[in-house]
């Protein structure tokens, strides 16, 4: 239970950064799951996690109008179960257990991205109705309870998600792996695959005349390096 | 550090930038990012006029850009109110507005089709390898490259008030900007070539999947399906399959 209210706290602060701040690239589930590793658990089951939504959610070529997940949320939740179930169970199936994980993730990162929608509205209208006062000493305090009051509202709300989507993840990863053994192959298989998507997500955000030769060039220097090594 | 000229210290405008690093904080669809930037306005407002609430008033429009290239913006009305706002309200609006719609652009081009996509490229290869010192590097690098580029950006436009317009309109703007994308590209096929060469190294039977599933994504992107999508549309048939294999 401290450990999701520790991960809970974590998500407030990494939304802070990326929805608030500066976007320090730190809420990036590759960056958010190695926090997760380092503090909650085993680092490589939380990074393997981390690793497997960043490229699926590669911030390049977005599809047309589609919204982007909330990632901070995902990749918070992924590591948090995969670390949570493998420190209960200890179970060997390691893959098994972060492929589940990672699809946990990819549920929340969606569902996330929903509720923060849904719950910014009301953020909306506040925002919207905000009048700035004449007499500057008052107009300063506002923005500055202003500016604090809307961040501290974007932390809360992924915090509080947090806090309710991670056991809810704990227990649909220990539930499919302690009782869909049969489909570990499959999930295994398909956590491997996933990098794949990746590699359509930069074909397609590249293919341009000028770009592709860049890529190519990188592929290049990707195949002499792994020929070398 | 060159001195920066005017009635703002280097601690005022280090209080500006403090606040233009929440510009994000209170964005919304009416006004979007109006808070933050009187916000921003609001730490050096005292200094640069007698009337304050006055100078809030005039820019509680709407303002839109990139996050990263706001502090430009922020810069060059600072140095525009400075000197009595030439030419009155409704010039330093349209000064307003057309820094930020063209840096809006450049913003975005350099930010989020440049370094962030080559910085997060760069650091799932180095994850991959478990190469923590590259993701560390990573993370330091991009942070002291946006931070230096607002922080530059903030001085910059202080220092030339209306001359940002001109200082944004030339070749060099557009050489940079490609110089960043070439270079997110590269870093993609980095990541490509990382991928294959791991499937090759398991088997012929997961280089053809490997390519079989970047077709398809690539082809479900180009349909407006996002990747994440077919990710989870494939999970439980990745179970079904396996279990039918079985």
């Amino acid at each position: 239970m401290s450990e999701t209210v520790f991960i809970a706290v974590i998500a407030g602060l990494l939304a802070l950064d990326d929805r608030a701040g500066w976007q320090s690239l730190l809420g990036e589930p590759v960056f958010a799951a190695l926090l997760v590793g380092l503090a909650a658990g085993p680092v490589g089951p939380a990074l393997r996690c981390g690793v497997a939504l960043q490229l699926v959610w590669l911030s390049i070529g977005a599809a047309r109008g589609s919204r982007r997940p909330n990632v901070v949320v995902g990749g918070l939740v992924a590591a948090g179960a995969a670390c949570g179930v493998l420190e209960r169970t200890g179970d060997p199936r390691e893959l098994f257990v972060v492929a589940t994980a990672v699809f946990c993730g990819l549920l929340a990162g969606e569902a996330g991205a929903v509720v923060a929608r849904v719950a910014g509205g009301g953020r909306e209208r506040w925002l919207g109705r905000f009048q700035l006062p004449a007499e500057a000493g008052a107009a300063s305090r506002r923005l500055v309870l202003t500016t604090t009051a809307s961040a501290l509202y974007v932390a809360l709300v992924d915090g509080i998600f947090v806090l309710l989507a991670l056991p809810a993840a704990v227990f649909l990863t220990e539930t499919v792996t302690g009782r869909l053994g049969a489909a570990a192959a499959g999930a295994t298989w398909w956590l491997a695959l996933l990098p794949a998507l990746a590699a359509g997500t930069i074909v397609h955000a590249f293919a341009t005349r000028t770009l592709a030769r860049f890529a190519a060039l990188g592929l290049l220097i990707a195949g002499v390096a792994s020929w070398l090594l | 550090m060159a001195p920066v000229t005017g009635r703002l210290s280097r601690g005022q405008l280090a209080h500006v930038f403090a606040r233009l690093l929440f510009i994000q904080a209170t964005i919304h669809r009416r006004g979007m990012q109006n808070i933050g930037f009187l916000a921003a306005l609001d730490a050096a407002a005292a200094p640069i006029t007698g009337d304050p609430a006055g100078l809030l008033a005039r820019h509680a429009e709407h303002f839109n850009t990139n996050p990263n290239a706001a502090p430009v913006v922020v810069g060059g009305v600072l140095r525009i109110e400075e000197e009595g706002g030439k030419g009155g309200p409704a010039s330093v609006s349209r000064f307003k507005q057309a820094c930020a719609s063209a840096l809006a652009a450049a913003g975005d081009v350099l930010f989020s089709g440049g370094l962030k996509p080559l910085a997060l490229t760069l650091a799932a290869v180095s994850a991959i390898y478990s190469f923590f010192a590259g993701l560390v590097a990573v993370l330091v690098l991009y942070n002291a490259a946006v931070l230096a580029v607002r922080y530059r950006g903030l001085t910059f436009g202080y220092e030339r008030g209306w001359g940002v317009i001109d200082a944004f309109s030339g070749s060099r703007v557009q050489r940079v900007l490609g110089i960043a994308r070439a270079s997110a590209a590269c870093a993609g096929g980095l990541l490509v070539g990382v991928v294959l060469t791991r499937a090759v190294g398991q088997g012929p039977v997961l280089v053809a999947l490997t390519i079989g599933v970047s077709a398809l994504a690539w082809t479900a992107i180009r349909r407006g399906v996002p990747a994440s999508r077919i990710a989870i549309l494939f999970f439980p048939l990745s179970w079904i399959v396996a279990m039918v294999l079985k």
